[in-house]
């Protein structure tokens, strides 16, 4: 099948790598053809944000103009369930083979979702620089990138992973100069450590200025002997970040570790005395640190070690078998069941800390798991999830609103809005849900958004049209067998063959928020 | 589980919040009478003693007359006013302050309202789920500071934006029979019809077709029309938690008159119309405040305007509220009461007034709601 690139007008910027429908000659699509979900549309529910189909993809990484793109050729990638199935001999091998590919993200060529992201230069400027721009824009394109890598990225578990850890160290970009140091922890924090060692990680984040902001762990100071330490990180810390709350700490044992990190400061926008350059830097500041003997969890941290006081708290908390049962259990909601079964968060937490900590073991556990294996179908997609999961079933060109940069005039942000799931915008520490019910009431968006999609009203996001995705498929059976993740069945099958927008209503359908 | 949207006989709240943005003078809304350095330092902006509108039992404050509509509910108990109201924020930077009102706190994450509604919902308690896809509202083209982080927020400009769009009859039957026979997971088939059933309550609501009650009659300019659209959302229990409208264009530093006469007139139009249409029975369930960032300077400027100042006024409607009273710590203005350049000072902060009302609504969390701050609420409102 013939398609051609630079007749689509309404991409004429080409800023966005086109997809279109596959070569046949190229790429058969088959997708999969159990009556329940097997074991490799698993995978890709769980590891991934959804099966995207076979395409044809054609850009230039030169040029933009479309008579450019029209000469470079276009390459095929098959759809993702047949490129999984194809990895090992059985499906229990290819599954392995997958785990193992997605578990080292630097491995995986990703030069597409590069491709994608290379205008928005604002995500990777200096810490300082970002201080130049309106914190609205920022968000707004941090956003977009966020939304864009999960669609597009190759490196599907470690944005999998990105949203997690956004959670659990969650930081509301609307608070103070969070607006524009989130930019630099996202990129340096979260991704960076996202599937390496959790106890560098906890550093990072300790030690993020986003964090202390996000926290209140710069006000955190001892300066005259009548000063109250601010407990607020050293509370959630110890409850959110390791722990757990009933892991075992008490209220004195807060207040200790937050005398610990007293002291560290951040140079901020508002004092104004800062150049560009040293705007959003960490620095200690030893008089402001409460330099006496505490004891942190029973274990004493003597006097006079200034900044490796921080050092000392984490290595108590980092790898301590609490943590590793909070983690295991947060991990095994996220990616087995919102009642996460008690057997596989045992083995999950013992991985975590035979492997001190390391987060692709740990994973790498937790898939091994029979209750990962057998627990299938039954998450709910949160509402990022499911319009990710949604863009990449139909293969879609995701790209900006070319009309505006504000963030609700993003169509995908706007949902997002309205369903409650922005990134970076969930005011408590704790992040956002990661169970069922409080999404619940955000069917009807989905819904808005299915019919929107797949009738191509969203400025910015282009999908085929359905009679084209099926053909591509070989029928409407196989383009839901891709859309389900397993064969449809018969109230789904004749529901959409009645359908005028049968697309959408796959998509609004139950089976589809299910992952 | 019940059905996430309820249907008629729920006993939801609506909070409906006004947001005057620009500094609204409380001193021209609710001005003080026989107030001689209010008369002298306004000479050619004042409120004449003669034209202000007399609150019974209220020696201290009237109504500006434009407000005069606004007279119904305060003698019936429902309307309170709360003077010298105001944040703790000093900068008098519509952004600062605004930020701090919506935010509910100094660099704090997210908004007020939003936290509400957050803490309405407990994952681990199914009955506490009350989120419907209309929980909180914005009407106008953008969702306030104070709904960041609600767990569901929408900015709409009109009713009609709630529909899943044209011919799409056939569409939410076959989902209905999707739903329907979803065996997998039960709370996902009941959410989805739960939604179906309030979506055909909305289809059916038309705006043209509105017949406001007990004679109300709603002007045709914004502020008004999206407060009839509150009142249509709410008699039909589309399961609204929240609204957040605003009434802009305060910032009266040049010609307070002008710019100030048209607003009046709106604002009391609207509230006094929204308040007809509803009735007392429906207002039971209903809250709305009116708030804004800081009001402005005692001291007339140049232009026969006032500069950023501190202390302004709060309306509370509704919802079971002690009206028929104007609440304030009261000094006078004598230049020694005056606040920096001779500002209205703020005796009352406006966490301790949203208190009580969010108590109404069933707020459990109140320290969540506003952190580091320490409350102590209105007890006679």
């Amino acid at each position: 099948m013939a398609v051609s690139a630079g007749c689509d007008t309404s991409l004429s910027e080409h800023l966005w790598p086109y997809t279109g429908g596959p070569d046949r000659e190229n790429t058969a699509f088959s997708p999969p053809d159990s009556e329940a979900v097997d074991l490799v549309s698993h995978c890709l529910n769980r590891l991934s944000f959804g099966p995207r189909p076979a395409r044809q993809i054609r850009y230039s990484p030169f040029q933009n103009k479309p008579a450019e793109i029209d000469r470079h050729p276009p390459f095929y990638r098959s759809c993702d369930y047949q490129r999984l199935s194809a990895l090992g001999e059985t499906p229990e091998e290819a599954v392995s083979a997958y785990m193992e590919e997605q578990l080292q993200p630097g491995k995986i060529d990703d030069s597409l979702a590069e491709f994608a992201l290379r205008r928005f230069q604002t995500i990777h400027q200096p810490i300082g620089e970002l201080f130049e721009y309106q914190e609205k824009f920022l968000l707004s394109q941090l956003t977009l990138v966020t939304l864009i890598r999960a669609v597009v990225s190759e490196r599907q578990l470690q944005e999998v992973m990105v949203q997690f850890w956004t959670d659990h160290f969650n930081i509301d970009q609307s608070k103070g100069d969070c607006r524009w140091l989130k930019v630099w922890d996202d990129q340096e924090v979260i991704r960076q450590h996202a599937l390496g060692k959790f106890p560098e990680l906890l550093k990072a984040s300790a030690l993020s200025p986003a964090m202390l902001w996000y926290l209140d762990g710069r006000e955190n100071i001892k300066q005259k002997p009548d000063d109250q330490p601010n407990e607020n990180y050293a509370r959630e810390l110890l409850e959110l970040h390791t722990l757990g709350v009933n892991g075992g700490y008490g209220q004195q044992d807060v207040a200790e570790v937050a005398r610990c990190l007293t002291g560290w400061r951040v140079q901020s926008k508002k004092s104004g005395k800062f150049l560009i350059s040293g705007l959003g830097q960490v620095e200690f500041d030893q008089h402001l640190h409460d330099d006496e003997k505490k004891s942190v969890l029973g274990q004493i941290i003597p006097a006079g070690l200034g900044e490796q006081d921080l050092d000392r708290v984490l290595g108590i908390v980092g790898l301590h078998p609490s943590t590793a049962e909070h983690l295991a259990t947060k991990l095994c909601r996220r990616f087995i069941a919102d009642e996460p079964p008690s057997g596989a968060v045992q083995s999950v937490a013992a991985s975590f800390l035979r492997s001190e900590g390391d987060i692709g073991q740990t994973l790498h556990a937790l898939f091994q798991t029979d209750e990962f294996q057998q627990h299938r179908s039954n998450k709910f997609k949160r509402p990022f999830n499911f319009l990710v999961s949604a863009l990449r079933a139909t293969g879609a060109t995701v790209g900006p609103n070319p009309e505006s940069w504000h963030l609700e005039d993003q169509p995908l942000c706007d949902y997002l809005l309205r369903m409650g799931d922005a990134p970076f915008q969930y005011p408590s520490p704790d992040g956002y849900p990661q169970v069922m019910i409080p999404w619940l009431g955000t069917l009807l968006w989905r819904w808005d958004f299915a019919l929107k999609l797949s009738q191509n009203h969203l400025p910015g996001i282009r999908i085929d049209r359905q009679e084209d995705l099926e053909a591509h498929a070989g029928g409407a059976e196989k383009l839901l067998a891709h859309v389900f993740g397993r064969q449809a069945d018969q109230t789904e099958l004749e529901a959409y063959r009645q359908s005028e927008n049968g697309l959408a209503l796959a998509l609004a359908s139950p089976a589809f928020q299910m992952c | 589980m019940q059905v996430n949207i309820t249907g008629n006989g729920d006993n939801r709240r609506t909070l409906v919040v006004v947001f005057l943005r620009g500094g609204a003078d409380g001193l021209t809304l609710v001005p003080p009478v026989g107030d001689s350095d209010y008369q002298n330092q306004r000479p050619l902006i004042k409120v004449n003693d003669r034209d202000i509108v007399n609150l019974e039992g209220e020696d201290r404050f009237g109504l500006h007359p434009l407000l005069e509509p606004l007279l119904v509910p305060y003698k019936e108990g429902q309307l309170a006013v709360v003077h010298c109201v105001g944040t703790e924020d000093t900068t008098r930077s519509h952004f600062e302050a605004q930020d701090l009102m919506e935010h509910g706190g100094k660099n704090t994450a997210g908004g007020w309202l939003g936290r509400f509604l957050r803490t309405q919902l407990d994952p681990g308690e199914q009955q506490g789920l009350k989120i419907s896809p209309l929980s909180a509202v914005a009407l106008g083209q953008s969702i306030p500071e104070s709904l960041r982080g609600a767990p569901s927020a929408t900015a709409l400009e009109s009713l009609n934006n709630f529909s899943l769009g044209e011919n799409t009859t056939s569409f939410t039957q076959q989902l209905e029979s999707l739903y329907r026979s979803w065996r997998m997971s039960p709370g996902l088939s009941e959410a989805g019809l739960g939604t179906i059933q309030a979506m055909k309550r909305i289809e059916k609501l038309d705006t043209n077709d509105y017949q406001p009650e007990n004679g109300a009659e709603y002007r045709n300019h914004s502020f008004s029309q999206g407060l009839r659209q509150v009142a249509q959302l709410i008699k039909a229990r589309v399961g609204l938690d929240v609204v957040s409208l605003d009434l802009n264009g305060w910032d009266s530093h040049f010609g307070q008159l002008t710019v100030m006469g048209r607003l009046l007139s709106e604002l009391a139009h609207g509230l006094s119309t929204f308040y007809r249409d509803l009735d007392r029975q429906h207002m039971e369930t209903v809250s709305l405040v009116v708030m804004t960032e800081f009001g402005r300077r005692l001291y007339m400027n140049s232009s026969l305007g006032t500069d950023h100042g501190r202390g302004s006024v709060m309306f509370i409607m509704g919802g079971g509220v002690n009206g028929g009273q104007v609440i304030s710590n009261w000094k006078g203005l004598k230049s020694e009461v005056l606040e920096g350049p001779g500002d209205l000072p703020v005796t009352t902060n406006y966490r301790n007034v949203l208190v009580p009302i969010l108590k109404r609504h069933r707020a459990t969390d109140l320290s969540a709601i506003f952190p580091k701050f320490e409350l102590s609420p209105l007890v006679d409102l």
